[in-house]
């Protein structure tokens, strides 16, 4: 047979999006007891978005809260603003630095990452949207043993690094440089590491987006097999609390496996180190920070850094 | 688990009505030039015009192709009472796309713009941009019929608090055409349904097309 064409294509009617950590993430071990592992906020609500919105922005979280803790109102360790196009499969990410110097909303100026300590997922969607100008569809907050458990359970990732590093606590041998496999604990360990980077907090957070892409290539290519996104959205569901349904977690999940890997873009919003009182801060460029939002905002890709 | 669908013989053309001229005129009395000429004519409709002309029913056209409808499998739970829904509303759909796509309608074609039913918004107008592969539309204006060979549609279903909200519709179809542009041509992939307040829609779809002539 001869194959004329072939095509893939996702389009979401409205709502948006989930998350491209853990959200389309897939079989973790089953069990009886289902902690929320993972929180999905709508921020926008449905019909305040336009039913041929082609973007849809997430706002992924990796929260600190150790367990017992309520990881909703605890600090914001990573922070990636992830738009998916669904209609051309383009994505992107703005990493933000966690000690950047914000306002929060409510709350005055603070290091972004106590913007979930003091407001949950709608306050921190509120000071994102204040740095880049993106207003996420949605909130997803994970703590770092659910996400552990989801990249073992989809079998590990691979990503490119591109010098190596070591920290004594979290990784004493350290991450050599070149394309590396990653297991559960490693790809928490090389997203979470600063000490060992040179560009400390910034390197750390274009460390996570590699990650965010080892996570994608993996779902990307089991996404046709049969069942693989249903038995991802019914773990998600045991694990999370969202205010988004079945359906709507489907759409995300399809979006984010239709993602084309030459077409996602990442930046890092540059910063400046410095001191507010004792406390070391990263003062944003905000200026760049907007320019990526304004790039980014109608087709989920970037320009440049 | 298997369900009958909807009769697909389509648009048989004059070469068919002609074969069924032929058949109902050693019936019956006689075959009328206008039923040979006229559209988009069915075995189905043409059966029904060779019964009327004798006052009783007799099927002549050939048994229509039935599309086979299963579940691959459901995931969560969703009890057996509602499953037979499921499958019977999202074959529905399926088959709806098809008939619009690719079966239906009078041949030589090439107005595909509503060969989208079932579609959300944001799909049908993604699915117009592939509407060559999406539809007939490559060959339609030089095809004079088509005829479906075989039909299949395989079920994964998410399946929330006994409710189902979402499916993956493999398919597969097969069918043939008379005309400048005769050929087997098989379409396959999925479909990604969900059902929020309405019924099934389809919010994407993974399909690829292939020809023999």
């Amino acid at each position: 047979m001869r194959t004329l064409v072939s095509g893939w294509r996702t389009a979401l009617r409205s709502t948006l999006l989930g998350a491209v950590l853990a959200a389309t993430a897939l079989v973790v071990p089953d069990s009886s007891v289902h902690p929320t592992d993972v929180s999905l906020v709508r921020v926008r609500q449905a019909t305040g978005v336009s039913a041929d919105s082609r973007v849809i922005w997430i706002l992924g979280v990796g929260s600190d809260a150790r367990p017992g803790q309520d990881m909703n109102r605890a600090r914001g360790d990573a922070l990636q603003l992830v738009g998916i196009n669904t209609e051309t499969g383009a994505a992107t990410a703005i990493g933000v630095p966690r000690d950047s110097w914000v306002d929060i909303p409510g709350h005055g100026h603070e290091k972004i990452n106590s913007a979930l300590y003091l407001g949950g997922p709608r306050t921190m969607a509120a000071a994102m949207t204040g740095l880049t100008g993106i207003q996420p569809d949605y909130v997803m907050v994970t703590r770092f043993p659910f996400f552990e458990d989801m990249i073992d359970s989809i079998g590990g990732i691979t990503v490119t690094n591109p010098r190596p590093f070591a920290d004594p606590y979290l990784k004493k041998a350290g991450f050599r440089q070149g394309r590396i496999r990653l297991g559960g604990y490693d790809a928490m360990a090389f997203s979470r590491i600063r000490k060992g980077l040179v560009g400390g907090d910034f390197d750390r957070s274009a460390n996570q987006q590699r990650t965010l892409r080892g996570i994608h290539a993996r779902i990307r290519a089991r996404a046709a097999e049969p069942g693989f996104i249903e038995r991802g959205v019914l773990t998600v569901l045991q694990h999370t609390h969202t205010d988004a349904g079945p359906a709507e977690l489907f759409e995300i999940a399809q979006a984010v496996a239709q993602v084309r890997p030459d077409r996602i873009t990442t930046c890092v919003v540059r910063g400046r180190i410095g001191w507010v009182g004792p406390a070391s801060v990263v003062f944003p460029d905000v200026a760049q920070a907007r320019r990526l939002g304004d790039e980014a905002r109608a087709d989920a890709t970037l320009r440049g850094c | 688990m298997f369900s009958p669908a909807a009769g697909h013989r389509r648009s048989p053309g004059v070469l068919t009505s002609l074969v069924v001229c032929l058949l109902v005129a050693a019936l019956l009395s006689g075959c009328s030039r206008e039923s040979a000429g006229t559209g988009p004519a069915t075995p189905r409709a043409d059966s029904a015009r060779a019964a009327d002309a004798r006052g009783s029913s007799v099927t002549l056209a050939a048994a229509p192709v039935r599309t086979r409808a299963g579940f691959h499998r459901v995931h969560g739970r969703l009890p057996d009472a509602r499953r037979k829904p499921v499958r019977r509303q999202v074959a529905a759909v399926v088959e709806r796309w098809w008939q619009a796509a690719y079966l239906g309608g009078t041949y030589p074609r090439t107005g595909f713009r509503d060969a989208f039913p079932g579609f959300t918004r944001g799909a049908r107008a993604q699915a117009r941009r592939d509407v060559r592969l999406m539809s007939n539309r490559d060959i339609g204006g030089r095809v004079d019929s088509v005829t479906q060979e075989a039909g299949e549609v395989r079920l994964d279903v998410l399946a929330v608090g006994g409710r189902a909200h979402a499916v993956t519709a493999r398919f597969r179809l097969r069918f043939s055409t008379t005309g400048r542009a005769a050929r087997t041509t098989v379409v396959r992939g999925r479909l990604l349904l969900t059902r929020r307040h309405g019924p099934w829609r389809v919010f994407g779809y993974d399909v690829s097309k292939g020809g023999r002539a």
